[in-house]
């Protein structure tokens, strides 16, 4: 499916939409270093405008809508005419979305910093800024559903099945968590509508869109076959399944119904289930194939990412029990699944698709040392990052557990955070890499024969 | 087509929403999930503690202004507002959370990151003083915060140099304030609090020296580096309820033993241990027992007096008889009869004819307690108010009783009187 179907592609807007991801990849990520440098410097960037409460959202946002979903967007209208084998429907709509996603996501920005917040994790940007976030999701949803209807190929890849649901569930989730969650049931329903609403987020979003982004990805740029297309299937419909039901876990032991939280719970542990099949299937792609790992910096950084994904899901299901919430929950533990996931592995999946697919739109070859560079600083800094992070978790909690005092338990975390800092660092810098070695390569480098 | 149609359909619409009516809208319409009351602790007409089911409050005025502003500054990424059965969280902060609690919670603030503690059942724990000094720089009363400073909750013109709280600080420090209360005066029945340690630890150089690490830690942002009730944050914020202890001169409220006499040990303890209600002084229950009892060791090495004039025996306090409106009625009229009114007012409302005119030993006005607020500050238990009867409260206008009584059943029925005005349950 991949190498042809160059012409197919607009190239324009593919680098469009990159550029921006490049914009906000230096952006919320440099907000988590300021964040993290809080911990331990209280009055650091402190102000009415620049506080822990102002800056987080914007930190946790950018990520996910600034960073992850604009390079997806791009690689989406690299990924879905090569697919399809026809140019993506209604081409010239296509700047639309472009200026409307990153338009909003800029005005959105500002308004969180000047405290429009609406109260509501990820749902923090203040109306009607989420419906033009949705219009510009369902204008692409629409280009790529009418380019599927009139494909060439009649098979529909893996990642095309996972491109629908992940535009369909967000364009209902974007509207369902603005429009609906923080006007209705007031009390504990609003808690469980909002769990959902936040589990929706990174579960039929950040993973269906990230995965879509790595089957294409990753055979592409190993240049081999899908190790098996039967388990892609079963892994989708289990995640498609499983997924929509775990969003009560960030509630355990609440007032929330004992049961609800229960399904919530069984439906955490099946999601091993896709999280197998999909880390089996990567494997697999590089069966006999395992010296691309070590030239190809698409594959290196893929494989690196289903590592960390394998890690962080593993580690998000385990963490859904009972008996692991009770010291975990509420301590670093979990921000150490959500960086492990969100970036370890989503974001690090389609940083590598970049270098993949900015050669081949741009013809220009980006520059191979500092490519190394930046992959090592992104791996290391991850890996630090997230063990000390479980580890701080583990010590906090279990420390309440034993009775510690409060501010006791902070003082402790204190080094940790610091160490967790310099990690940030590194992975910022890794990141901030991609973007600069790919955007000067496209002046200075010399050309590629394709 | 069909089939990217089908997974559009099925994996789309139909498990998004599945899921939805599950586990966000079904368990809802169930009528046991539809509670809107909530366990209350109230005071009796007798003045004892009781439960009952009440109605959750909704927010109004100030505290849904402060609510508003709590929104805004993002206070709930670092405070989760739930209360877990589990890892010692209904000993550290208070009862386990209801669901009735949560009924007028729209949109829901209960997070799901502790950066800083949980704020379920603040309310009352901390008195305005202390909240407008932590706002103010958090680290002022608890260094080791990092929290960050609100600067913008105070208006620009400090009043007599001392910072006040704006009208957003006033607003937040409500909603803050009223966390937890639709469970009532839960406080008062919190047996982690109210509990009386064991023994003390040996008064040695080393306790002193541990005291003074516990001192530096959690105590000197108020009672200051020397003691004198000078620390940062009553001299940098207005405090408008009462100033901190001045420990050199060694005169203590809140004693067993007589007037004139400095207190117990245990004394220093137990106001360490369950704090001054309405006061900046918090209760400091959740510390380990040894860092109390060496801090009472390193706060009495402020004043020669512990070393000069060793403690008098202490006022038997015994048990209190259970209360009966017979003897509710007594205590009325021992009240008139001892002329609290002359401070207190008639209705215990703090408004007596004297009462603008109180100062006490340090030269600074103290309004009489207001009794219908139910607010104590030597302590909600009948022994505790019983103990001010007879010990009197030194440095201040309240004297000791303990001589004008007929008997000990005097200043139960007192006691109870006392209590039953901040009545708001009935029985």
């Amino acid at each position: 499916m991949a190498g042809n179907g160059n012409e197919l592609v607009n190239r324009t807007i593919v680098r469009s939409w990159l550029v921006w991801g490049f914009f906000w990849a230096v952006l919320a990520p440099l907000l988590g270093i300021i964040l993290s440098l809080k911990f331990n410097f209280p009055t650091f960037l402190s102000s009415e405008f620049s506080h822990f409460g102002r800056l987080r959202p914007l930190h946790v946002n950018g990520v996910i809508l600034g960073v992850f979903s604009t390079v997806f967007f791009g690689l989406a209208y690299y990924m879905v005419p090569k697919l399809t084998g026809i140019r993506m429907h209604r081409e010239e709509w296509s700047k639309l979305p472009l200026v409307l996603w990153n338009g909003t996501l800029l005005v959105a920005s500002v308004s969180l910093l000047l405290g429009y917040n609406k109260g509501l994790e990820v749902a923090e940007f203040p109306n009607p800024l989420p419906v033009l976030l949705a219009a510009a999701l369902l204008i692409v949803a629409y280009q790529v559903f009418m380019t599927i209807a009139r494909r060439k190929e009649e098979k529909i890849f893996v990642s095309l099945w996972y491109i629908v649901a992940a535009l369909v569930w967000t364009g209902i989730n974007l509207l369902y968590g603005n429009l609906i969650v923080p006007y209705v049931a007031p009390g504990i329903g609003n808690i469980a509508l909002h769990g959902l609403y936040i589990h929706y987020v990174v579960g039929l979003w950040i993973t269906p869109a990230g995965l879509a982004v790595i089957y294409f990805f990753l055979p592409a740029s190993a240049r081999s076959p899908l190790y098996s297309h039967k388990l892609s299937l079963i892994g989708f419909w289990s995640l498609a399944f499983f997924y929509p039901f775990v969003g009560i876990h960030h509630y355990l032991y609440s007032p929330i119904p004992a049961w609800t939280q229960t399904v919530a719970i069984f439906a955490s542990m099946m999601l091993i289930i896709p999280v197998l099949t999909v880390v089996v299937n990567f494997f697999g792609t590089l069966k006999g194939n395992w010296e691309k790992f070590q030239t190809d910096f698409s594959v290196k950084l893929m494989i690196f990412g289903a590592a960390m994904y394998f890690i962080g899901s593993v580690q998000g299901s385990f963490e859904a029990l009972r008996s692991l919430q009770q010291p975990t929950h509420f301590t670093d533990f979990v921000i150490a699944h959500s960086h492990a996931t969100v970036f370890g592995g989503y974001v690090i999946f389609v940083l590598a698709a970049c270098y993949y697919v900015w050669p081949r739109i741009t013809g220009r070859e980006f520059n191979a040392r500092a490519a190394r560079w930046s992959t090592w600083m992104i791996m290391g800094g991850i890996s630090a990052m997230i063990l000390i992070l479980i580890v701080q978790g583990l010590i906090q909690g279990t420390a309440l557990m034993a009775g510690a005092e409060f501010v006791d338990s902070v003082v402790t975390m204190k080094p940790y955070w610091f160490l967790r800092t310099l990690t940030g660092i590194a992975m910022d810098v890794g990141i901030a890499l991609v973007g600069i070695n790919l955007l000067l390569s496209g002046r200075k480098a010399k050309e590629i024969v394709s | 087509m069909k089939r990217a149609k089908t997974v559009a359909l099925v994996a789309g619409f139909g498990f998004f929403f599945l899921a939805l009516l599950l586990q966000g809208i079904l368990p809802y319409q169930m009528e046991e999930n539809r509670v809107t009351t909530v366990t209350r602790t109230v005071r009796t007409p007798l003045g004892e503690l009781a439960e009952l089911k009440a109605e959750a409050s909704p927010y109004a005025g100030l505290t849904l202004r402060g609510r508003q502003v709590y929104t805004r500054e993002g206070c709930w990424y670092c405070h989760s507002q739930y209360l877990r059965p589990t890892a010692g969280e209904n000993r550290r902060w208070g009862p386990v959370s209801e669901f009735g609690e949560y009924a007028h919670d729209l949109p829901h603030l209960v997070g799901t990151r502790r950066i800083g503690p949980d704020l379920t059942r603040v309310g009352g724990k901390y008195g305005d003083d202390w909240h407008a000094a932590h706002f103010f720089d958090p680290r002022m009363v608890v260094p080791d915060s990092v929290m960050p400073r609100m600067t913008w909750f105070f208006d620009d013109n400090p009043e007599d140099g001392k910072r006040l709280l704006s009208e957003d600080g006033q607003a937040v420090t409500a909603f803050v304030q009223n966390l937890g209360m639709n469970k009532g005066r839960w406080r008062d029945a919190f047996s982690y609090q109210i509990a009386e340690g064991g023994s003390s630890s040996l008064e040695s150089a080393a306790a002193i020296a541990h005291g003074k690490a516990v001192y530096e830690r959690r105590c000197l942002g108020c009672h200051g580096e020397k003691g004198d009730g000078k620390g940062a944050a009553p001299e940098t914020v207005r405090f408008a309820i009462a100033l901190p202890r001045d420990f050199t001169a060694g005169v203590y409220k809140f004693r067993t033993t007589p007037t004139g006499s400095v207190p117990l040990d245990a004394d220093i303890y137990r106001t360490i241990t369950v704090g001054i209600r309405g006061t900046a002084m918090p209760p400091w229950f959740n510390l380990a027992e040894e860092e109390r009892w060496d801090a009472v060791h390193f706060v009495k090495t402020f004043s020669p007096d512990f070393k000069q004039y060793p403690p008098d025996a202490p006022i038997p306090i015994g048990r209190p008889p259970k209360p009966t409106p017979e003897l509710i009625a007594q205590g009325k009229k021992v009240f008139e009869e001892m002329k609290c009114w002359e401070c207190h007012g008639h209705e215990g409302r703090g408004d007596g004819p004297v009462s603008e005119e109180q100062v006490d030993d340090f030269g600074n006005k103290i309004p009489p307690a207001n009794f219908t607020r139910g607010v104590f500050k030597s302590g909600p238990r009948p022994g505790d108010i019983f103990r001010t009867f007879m010990t009197g409260l030194s440095g201040t206008p309240m004297p000791s009783f303990g001589d004008s009584f007929a008997g000990p059943e005097d200043g139960w029925a007192l006691t109870y009187f006392v209590l039953s005005l901040s009545a708001d349950g009935k029985r």
